[in-house]
């Protein structure tokens, strides 16, 4: 078991090792919520500055609705793409290392999962920290909670990319399926508007779409404000994340090299 | 598991391994010793690299037993995992770590750790004399050094056996060398039982104590290089002796199987071994008042076996070999 362990460990380790090294890709990974914050969060948050705006936000300014928003899709957009590493390693070869290896495989894959979702959530936490002097309502105290659901979040969403990209060999077929499922996914998910005003058949979409409960149980403790009961999210994104990691695990045990 | 396959380091009987439907190992069965070097030589495509992947667990076989370690590869492939180290074919390291830190984080998924750990890491790169290099990412070192990495990685464990998938494919001569050096080196200090293979005829020569012939997903041959070479054909003799007379082969008659007069004062014997006969027919020839000005012989290459066995050769250092080299360095650089 402290064999399995190490194994875990040292894969989280080297997860992180390389994404420190990774300049391009830290940039990036923040630079595109940023834009969403100011140039879309600024500009309908002057739109929304009218006296009856708040209450289509649950009496928040839009800068504080959004924020919620915009971090738990960061955490979303680089939990999921994180399964790209493992197409990486496909293609140059490291994946075979870690497969001959006697090491339990879940162990292995389960580390690297966990070394991305730390990554995920550090992405996260650094558009939070920024965010804090633009969005108003936001309550510091509830950042702890938060991170618990970014974090089972992550677990779950790096869990669906690594499933998805060890059935996969190429790294354009990878990228589309994520294109074509992260946009309509963010955007059914409350994150920019609420889910009230949506027409039915949306909300049905965002209903069972995991973001959904991300968004409401994240702006619960920063804003006070939810559609759904927290603990209901809670459980909704850790069922999630059980089947996503044993999903993983079960696949990567599988994994041959034909 | 028969007490007879006790004390075999790989026992492989009726391995067959498909791919859709190209059959790429065709009923293969050998047995590895402990302690011996074994070699799988033929021409690409052979089969080989499939092979090792079924020894090594990645792959399951579709026919056949495979026992490595006195383990059943498809039943048992962890315990399978514990005694083997592999150099793969194709470059396997993380380029974005550095030397230190490939091995640290192989080390840590074998279960080793701390001091011990340390120690072997640094005793495994001084080793392949990459302990200069280790805090240089592994996406800046030259092919040599990667592949001597890679070594290093595979042995930290000190696995009982070890699997080299083309340990020298791609590099220089000199450090085609210098990577034998290191594999007789790592054999003769760890007495690790190694299983390689080459499409090099003289890499399988300088390193092997046996030799599989593989070709098209089968075993054409096995032996010593020197049974193997043996099947090719006898050795031939050859002396130059001054003033020679006609007749000169009647002295030989009972040391060669054939002896032939050539032009230029020179004659060929044909001989079972050229090697131990040479001896008796120099001694020979100095009894009968002959004054041998060259000696010499010739002896059958791998190459004339695997001609004489199908009728093709096993190709050189080729286009496709430069072309393999380039696309690997590709795929590291990007
Ligand atoms: N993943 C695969 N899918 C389909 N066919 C494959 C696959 N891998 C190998 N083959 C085929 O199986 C046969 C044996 O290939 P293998 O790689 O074992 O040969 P090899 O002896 O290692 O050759 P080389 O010297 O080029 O490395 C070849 O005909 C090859 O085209
Ligand atoms: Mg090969």
């Amino acid at each position: 078991m402290s064999e399995a362990l190490d194994a875990l460990i040292v894969m989280a380790y080297r997860q992180l090792k390389r994404f420190r090294r990774g300049r391009a890709r830290i940039v990036s990974s923040i630079v595109n919520p940023i834009i969403w914050i100011v140039f879309f969060g600024l500009g309908w948050s002057n739109v929304f500055n009218f006296p009856m705006a708040r209450m289509i936000f649950g009496g928040l300014d839009y800068l504080s609705f959004l924020t919620p928003g915009v971090v738990a899709m960061s955490v979303f957009t680089a939990s999921f793409i994180g399964g790209i590493t493992v197409i990486w390693d496909k293609q140059f070869g490291f994946l075979k290392e870690v497969l001959v290896a006697p090491a339990p495989r879940w162990a292995t894959i389960l580390g690297r999962i966990m070394g991305d979702s730390v990554i995920a959530v550090l992405q996260g936490l650094i558009i939070l920290g920024l965010s804090f002097p633009v969005a108003h309502s936001l309550n510091p105290w509830g950042v702890p909670a938060s991170i618990l659901y970014m974090l089972i979040l992550s677990l779950a969403f790096t869990g669906v990319g690594v499933s998805l990209a060890l059935r996969i060999t190429s790294m354009e077929a990878f990228q589309m399926i994520i294109s074509f499922l992260m946009l309509p996914l963010v955007f059914l998910s409350g994150a920019f508007y609420p889910l009230k005003y949506m027409p039915d058949w949306m909300k049905i979409i965002a209903y069972v779409n995991p973001l959904t409960y991300t968004v409401d149980g994240i702006r619960y403790w920063l804003a006070g404000v939810s559609s759904f009961n927290p603990y209901l999210d809670l459980a909704v994104l850790s069922g999630l994340a059980a089947i996503a990691l044993v999903v993983a695990a079960k696949l990567f045990s599988r994994t041959a090299l034909d | 598991m028969g007490a007879d396959l006790d004390g075999f380091a790989i026992v492989v009987e009726g391995l067959v391994k498909r791919y859709g439907r190209i059959v790429a190992v065709n009923g293969v069965s050998f047995r590895v010793g402990y302690g011996e070097v074994f070699g799988f030589l033929g021409p690409n495509g052979a089969g080989k690299t499939t092979t090792i992947h079924v020894l090594a667990t990645l792959l399951r076989p579709d026919g056949g037993r495979v026992m490595v370690a006195g383990r059943d590869v498809v039943r048992d492939p962890v315990g399978v995992r514990r005694s083997i180290g592999v150099v793969f074919q194709d470059p396997s390291l993380d380029g974005e770590l550095t030397g230190y830190e490939n091995l640290y984080l192989h080390g840590r998924i074998y279960g080793l750790r701390g001091g011990l750990l340390e120690e072997r890491i640094e005793e495994m790169l001084r080793f392949v004399e990459l302990w200069e290099h280790r805090d240089r990412l592994v996406k800046y070192y030259s092919g040599g050094m990667r592949r001597r990495l890679e070594i290093a990685r595979a042995l930290l464990h000190r696995p009982r056996i070890l699997f080299l998938d083309e340990p020298t494919l791609g590099l220089d001569p000199q450090t085609r060398a210098h990577i034998w050096d290191y594999i007789r080196k790592m054999h003769r200090e760890m007495g690790v039982t190694v299983f390689l293979t080459t499409h090099y005829m003289e890499e399988a020569e300088a390193l092997c104590d046996r030799i599989a012939i593989i070709d098209h997903g089968k075993i054409i041959a096995e032996g010593t290089p020197e049974e193997l070479k043996r099947m090719a054909g006898n050795d031939i003799v050859y002396l130059k002796i001054r003033d020679v007379k006609p007749g000169v082969c009647g002295f030989f008659e009972d040391l060669a199987l054939e002896c032939r007069e050539l032009p230029g004062g020179r004659i060929a014997l044909k001989v079972g071994d050229a090697v131990k006969s040479l001896p008796g027919i120099l001694l020979r020839a100095r009894d009968k008042g002959l004054e041998v000005l060259e000696a010499s012989y010739h002896r059958p290459s791998l190459n004339d076996v695997f001609l004489l066995l199908t009728g093709r050769e096993i190709r050189e250092e080729g286009p496709m070999d430069m072309i393999k080299a380039v696309v690997m360095s590709r795929r590291w650089r990007r």
